[in-house]
């Protein structure tokens, strides 16, 4: 007590000194925290990035001070009442008064910018735009603490930020959580899947201080842990099993989502899992993972409606990919900077090409083939390949090794159909296949013919007799070649010698065949591809190995899409697009990072590996906040900085900045880019593990948990509220990876335009995987998940809205797996019942809930059954068809008690306690 | 019922009252974070709030309750007719008989430079109307032989002759017609009109999308997707065959007594739960709850037409138990009726391409017009029967034009007539919500290629549209990644002429 006092005097005393001194003079007015709102407020809708009326800007420093179109600054610095900002706020004159034709400025506001230019006018760069700061922890002063005493609630660092914010509103950490709640809601946020009812007991009856900490530290070790935090990950990377737009075919690109999986799992640090999926393809020597971690920007559109321009789309994608890139890993709304300078935060026009520029020099194309795709052979194939590549190497040609490896593996570099102009009397069929009619020609423009001299060729035809002509520079140039084409079964890679012709050159395709029917075209072509020759010409191992080479070319391995960069010839060039529009051409830009972010990092390239590493540099003042940030809001419901997709000028000034800061560099420098350490930090904090109880004296404080002095509590995910039924009834299937599943859907819900394609019900346990592995269709996703507010995945997303429905009502109530769930759970509650109605709904109930039910609530489901009982005794065909079972192959004794037990299971999984985490 | 509105009233205690966090985060962003952009942003205070204490009920949590808009509005629902596929202007309102004396003759390569078409290529030849036009009603409108039933109530009836888009392929055409943007992640026109102005009929998916044709439309279910606004404002699919709406059916062998019996134990233990922990969220959930179980009743209700009478059936040209346009129009009377907000229909089958019979211009195109004559002139009577085509704003159109060229897809002759996808002109028609009658505004050129006057962009129609709603376009916002959104962009004027 004699201590209390003591330290509660100290206390006093400082606080009395600090407030002597700060006494009567005002604190210098911050350009960041005071001004800036109110310029973005008031002035920056027409003084901004999008409009410079009279040609002031207050968005740049810069553009602030310079002389506006009258000729003077708008700024004097250091004099307030001269300063013509100042004057325009409070003119009587509405001409001239600003904000024009708006309420007037409010007497604090003018004042506060008033004193801001008195003082000189400092501009100051936002937060958000630099590197976080190190603040000391801080610790409150106690004489306990020297015995090692820590305050109520306080487990660890975190803890002191939020515990020295809570004094601002006199607020202080609530109880811990009970044991059973709160090892449930750490099962669900670290696993997606509740606690086994024996895992619970053990729980409650582990003694030991570091119970807790154990059981987080196996969930981490879980592979299920992987499974629950990739659909976060999946929302941001827009992953689906379909290309999207009005097609909306399948695509394959499961074994990206397998990869996010086992990345989490291996907890593969951050900076790694960013180089690898934005740029895995240009690091040296690429492993297969690497490759195919880059699919996460193939996760883009592709419009394979007839009649689309692919470049259009191709485009798309890549605009996509950059606005995706700077949301996921930067929390900025890049591309609100497509068509004009960003309104609010420091984002020029021109840095949006600057950083498209790193983004335009992939091969994909928008093709129907999805190319490029990395090639998955047999392990024997693969053997075959090796022996190709031994063979070259033997010839000391390393270059020809290694583009020989990238085409058998990606068909890469290929010229594609679309490419072809100056078609004459044919034509590109579905604006994607290159058709010409005989006697017709079609041109490839610029073709890098140095060292090429073996032509490839992707096509099919029915006719025999058909001949290809390729003439040099004009349609009646010489010709390098003269092909031979066979009518094909499906698609076929061919190969034929062309004429040494170094140089840069227009080539002709002239299409010869006069038996095919008049206005038929001799063939389709999908791609052609211009390589090196093999060495040893004429030999009978260049002979073999070239014959082994088109084989592997021709077979139609599973794949998955790919990022691949251009190479050099086939480079493209980057332009401003004026006023955004794709059509209109600005001036060529080079890949640059945005002048208000860190600079580049020394010696990188400039590429999308040097973008990469920009992006994880610790300079970056951005990617370690977001991604502590977006960790956080997935455990705690909000982020620290609201919203998650925008930090940045126009964010709310967080409460815990210093906490952000605090995680951010311990992530970067302590925890080496480790997600899993980061979690492990925020769910060991005694601020996670307090009871999410309003029923405080708190609440009324702080209703909206802004200082979190209450535990998370909130409803859970479209996947996890599926998974969870499914594991308390004792359904969940633990495989893992593989192709997507289709679990059952109601019929009619697939109804796509040009699509053969459909929703065919999975066999067996694949009915039950956990919901990371459901087919995903964008133009129509799983139904009961779209009611839950999960994604289309047709665009990034970094924060799902949490809504309450009655269509989510309608899906757990009368969804066929939830009342498969039901049924099952309902005869685990009977059977360990063992015949007692009582014993039999606690022990569902707690199955479902891991807590006793109390009296009122075991009344109620006890009514429940009872009712349901009487009914279903007086007809035991309806309770036959609840239970989904033949009536005349059923015990009809049983029937009526089975059913209604399942009705009670019915209503346990629809409980506002099962649906939330709390 | 008595108990939970006891207990909703001791909700009141809490200062932010049924304002759960997903609003106050969502729709307060703004207010917090220092620009306050549009005035909806009152919803800042709650539905809960912005209604006096007493008043509070279910309804409060109920974020669909209806809401005031800018200034009261002519229209207070809307039902929009989407010929998906783009329907031909040349065959059906746009009359053009110099295009007829052009028949066959090759276009003028000044028409088609810099021009980009879908299938077009080369040098295609002029297509005359397939139809023959007469002027009809007081207005004088023309309208061709395809529609004869249309053609009796074109003086209810404003056209738009001359509207462009910038899209020509399906998908993206559609997005924007619906979304104001050819890109994904915006919210659809009903679902901003759901969340602006909520619904009146708590009983039923304020916002309700109908298809026919054996199709969805191309661009999939996000046309009518709630992009950034919360999912409870997207479009609810009611179906003709299986479920109307996805799990509406009780689970087969449950009577609607059990369900009562299990509603009333799950909301009786919710409201335990609620005793404990005094989160709102819960109290939300078990409004959800009671609504589902009469949502349960009330779309089959409406979605049944067995028993309208014959009259009515006559009038629409309705067969119950069929999946068609017809039923359509007569479930979106019903729907609007009832106080649903926003109806949209989707009538696939309208790319009359010329590849095949049935997207031809001169055969499949005639049945398609069959098809929509009779049911969308019997609406417009039907709702003004009834007195509300004043409060009801029906629009009817689809996502371009089409050229008049004939196609000559991958640059050779098609087996049918056909005409390819045009952005540079094309018809809608408004009728009833505030719209005036019996205009024609705009007009194409001689041959109907593009607007000479009086043009119309996809944002001027939704802006227009959200007018007679009682929306200021360029106000109503809504706040994602820190900065305020628009149904029309940074576009869109209103088409005066018509309101």
């Amino acid at each position: 007590m004699k201590k209390k006092i003591l330290v509660l005097i100290l206390l006093a005393l400082v606080l009395i000194g600090t407030s002597i001194l700060t006494f009567g003079k005002k604190e210098p007015v911050d350009f960041s925290a005071d001004v800036k709102p109110i310029l973005n407020k008031h002035c920056i809708t027409c003084h901004g990035g999008v409009k410079k009326n009279g040609g002031l800007s207050f968005l740049f420093e810069n553009e602030a001070f310079a002389k506006a179109e009258s000729g003077k600054s708008a700024i004097i610095r250091g004099d307030g009442e001269h300063s013509e900002l100042v004057k325009r706020l409070i003119s009587d004159d509405p001409e001239l008064r600003m904000p024009y034709n708006a309420p007037k400025l409010n007497d604090d506001e003018i004042d506060i910018l008033k004193r801001w230019i008195d003082e000189g006018a400092k501009w100051g760069e936002h937060w958000a735009y630099t590197t976080p700061q190190e603040t000391e922890i801080p610790k409150p002063f106690s004489l306990l603490s020297i015995f090692g005493v820590k305050p109520k609630g306080v487990n660890n660092t975190i803890d002191f930020f939020v515990l020295d914010k809570m004094k601002e509103k006199k607020l202080s950490f609530a109880d811990e959580a009970d044991k059973a709640l709160l090892l449930r809601r750490v099962y669900l946020d670290l696993i997606g899947i509740p606690p086994s009812l024996a895992e619970i007991q053990a729980f409650e009856a582990d003694q030991r201080d570091d119970a807790y900490t154990r059981r987080v530290d196996s969930l981490l070790a879980s592979q299920k842990y992987g499974e629950k935090w990739a659909s976060w990950w999946l929302d941001m990377a827009r992953y689906a099993d379909t290309k999207g737009y009005e097609k909306d075919g399948s695509r394959t690109i499961w074994t990206y989502r397998d990869w996010v999986i086992k990345a989490l799992n291996q907890d593969m640090p951050y900076d790694e899992f960013t180089i690898e999926q934005l740029a895995g393809d240009l690091l040296p020597e690429p492993t297969k993972d690497q490759l195919i971690a880059t699919a996460f920007h193939r996760n883009t559109m592709n419009n394979d409606e007839g009649g689309t321009d692919s470049e259009e789309f191709r485009m798309a994608a890549v605009l996509d990919r950059l606005n995706t890139t700077y949301q996921v890993w930067l929390s900025t709304t890049f591309e609100c900077v497509q068509c004009h300078s960003h309104t609010y935060d420091p984002f020029k026009f021109e840095e949006y090409y600057k950083s498209l520029a790193f983004f335009n020099n992939t091969r994909d194309e928008d093709t129907q083939g999805d190319h490029p795709k990395l090639r998955f052979y047999t392990a024997q194939d693969e053997k075959r390949i090796d022996s190709i590549k031994r063979w070259l190497s033997t010839t000391g040609n390393a270059s020809l090794v290694k583009s020989t490896d990238l085409f058998l593996h990606t068909l890469e570099p290929k010229v594609h159909a679309h490419y072809s102009d100056q078609i004459v009397d044919g034509a590109l069929y579905d604006t994607k296949w290159l058709g010409v009619r005989t006697g017709g020609s079609a041109r490839l423009r610029a073709i890098n013919l140095d060292n090429k001299q073996q032509f490839f060729m992707n096509f099919w035809t029915g006719a025999v007799g058909g001949k290809l002509e390729i003439h040099l520079d004009k349609p009646s140039g010489p010709i390098l070649a003269v092909i031979d084409l066979p009518s094909t079964n499906g698609r076929q890679v061919i190969q034929a010698p062309i004429l040494a012709t170094p140089g840069v050159h227009d080539l002709y395709l002239v299409f010869k065949n006069p038996s095919v029917a008049h206005g038929q075209p001799i063939c389709m072509i999908e791609w052609f591809a211009f390589r090196e020759n093999f060495p040893h010409e004429k030999s009978l191992d260049n002979m073999n190995f070239q014959k082994t080479f088109l084989q592997l070319v021709n077979m139609q391995p599973e794949g998955v899409p790919i990022m691949i960069e251009n190479p050099k010839d086939m480079h493209r060039k980057t332009n401003v697009f004026i006023r955004g529009n794709r059509l209109s051409l600005g001036a060529e830009v080079q890949p640059t990072v945005p002048a208000s972010l860190n600079s580049f990092p020394k010696g990188a390239q400039r590429n999308r590996l040097g973008f990469a590493q920009w992006i994880v540099s610790k300079e970056n003042p951005l990617t370690a906040r977001t991604l502590v940030n977006r960790v956080w809001a997935q455990l705690f419901g909000r982020g620290l900085v609201e919203p998650l997709g925008d930090m940045g000028t126009q964010s709310i000034p967080p409460i815990h900045r210093e906490l952000l800061d605090y995680l951010a560099l311990d992530l970067m420098n302590t925890k080496k880019w480790s997600i899993k350490k980061l979690i492990r930090e925020m769910v060991l904090s005694g601020t996670y593990k307090q009871s999410s109880s309003l029923n405080n004296s708190n609440f009324e404080k702080d209703p909206q948990n802004y200082y979190l002095a209450r535990g998370p509590r909130f409803r859970l995910s479209a996947e996890q509220i599926r998974d969870q039924a499914l594991a308390v009834s004792g359904l969940l299937s633990n495989k893992m990876y593989g192709p997507s599943v289709m679990p059952y859907q109601p019929d009619g819900v697939w109804m796509t335009v040009y699509s053969g394609e459909s929703w065919v019900k999975s066999a067996g346990e694949d009915q039950y995987r956990r919901g990371i592995y459901t087919f995903l269709k964008r133009t129509s996703p799983y139904p009961s998940f779209v009611s839950f507010d999960a994604s289309s995945r047709e665009v990034c997303l970094v924060d799902r809205i949490r809504t309450n429905t009655p269509l989510q009502a309608l899906a757990t109530l009368n969804d066929p797996v939830y009342l498969e769930a039901a049924k099952h759970l309902g005869a685990i509650m009977e059977k360990e019942g063992n015949g007692n109605l009582r014993n039999g709904i606690r022990i569902g109930y707690k199955r479902a809930m891991l807590k006793d039910a109390d009296e009122k609530k075991l009344k109620e489901l006890e009514h429940l059954y009872q009712k349901a009982l009487i009914d279903f005794n007086k007809k035991p065909d309806s309770a036959a068809k609840f239970l989904n079972e033949d009536l005349a192959k059923s015990n009809v004794k049983v029937l009526p008690s089975k059913a209604a037990y399942m009705l009670v299971a019915n209503a346990v999984l629809n409980l506002d306690e099962f649906l939330t985490k709390s | 019922m008595k108990d939970l509105n006891k207990l909703i009233k001791e909700a009141q205690q809490f200062e932010l009252q049924a304002v759960t966090r997903r609003h106050f985060l969502k729709d307060c962003v703004a207010g917090i974070g220092g620009i306050a952009l549009g005035s909806l942003l009152t919803s800042c205070n709650g539905w809960g709030q912005s209604k006096s204490a007493e008043k509070l009920d279910l309804n409060a949590l109920n974020p669909l309750v209806p809401k005031p808009p800018h200034f009261p509005g002519k229209a207070k629902s809307v039902i929009y007719l989407h010929m998906a596929g783009a329907p031909s202007q040349l065959e059906l309102f746009d009359y053009k008989p110099a295009l007829q004396k052009l028949h066959n003759q090759p276009c003028p390569e000044s028409l088609l430079a810099g021009k980009k078409f879908a299938f077009i290529r080369g040098i295609p030849k002029m297509l005359g109307p397939q139809a023959t036009f007469k002027q009809y009603g007081a207005s004088g409108a023309w309208v061709s032989d395809h529609l004869p039933h249309f053609s009796k109530v074109v003086d209810e009836v404003s056209f738009l002759k001359a509207v462009h888009t910038d899209q020509f392929n399906h998908g993206p055409a559609q997005l924007f017609m619906h979304t104001g943007s050819a890109r994904l992640g915006r919210p659809s026109i009903g679902s901003w009109v759901t969340y602006g102005l909520g619904s009146e009929n708590s009983n039923l998916p304020g916002f309700v999308v109908l298809t026919s044709g054996g199709k969805t439309p191309d661009a999939g279910k996000s046309v009518w997707g709630s992009g950034f606004l919360p999912s409870v404002y997207q479009g609810v699919q009611c179906r003709s065959k299986g479920d109307p709406v996805l799990y509406i059916a009780d689970p087969e062998g449950m009577g609607r007594d059990m369900k009562r019996d299990l509603i009333d134990a799950i909301n009786n233990v919710n409201k335990t739960e609620y005793d404990t922990f005094k989160d709102p969220e819960t109290l939300s959930r078990i409004a959800q709850y009671e609504m589902a179980y009469k949502m349960q009743v009330a779309v089959p209700e409406v979605m049944d037409i067995n028993n309208e009478p014959a009259y009515i059936h006559e009038l629409y040209g309705t067969e119950p138990g069929k999946e068609s346009f017809a039923n359509n129009c007569l479930l979106a009377r019903k729907l609007v009726e009832q106080g649903v907000r926003f109806v949209q229909l989707f009538d696939w089958g309208w790319d009359s391409h010329g590849t095949n019979p049935a997207d031809s211009i001169d055969l499949g195109f005639k049945n398609k017009c069959r098809e929509i004559d009779r049911p969308m002139t019997a609406l417009i009577m039907d709702l003004k029967q009834r007195g509300l085509l004043e409060e009801t704003l029906v629009v009817w159109g689809g996502e371009f034009g089409r050229t008049p060229m004939q196609e000559n897809r991958d640059n050779s002759d098609m087996p049918f007539l056909g005409r390819d996808h045009h952005t540079d002109a094309y018809t809608i028609w408004m009728a009833g919500g505030g719209v005036r009658n019996g205009i024609s505004y705009g007009q194409t050129d001689d041959i109907g290629f593009a607007g000479v006057e009086g043009r119309s962009s996809v944002h001027d129609v939704h802006a227009t549209m959200l007018h007679l709603l009682g929306f200021d376009h360029e106000k109503f916002t809504y706040d994602f990644q820190g900065r305020p959104f628009r149904l029309t962009d940074v576009e869109g004027e209103l088409i005066q002429a018509i309101i």
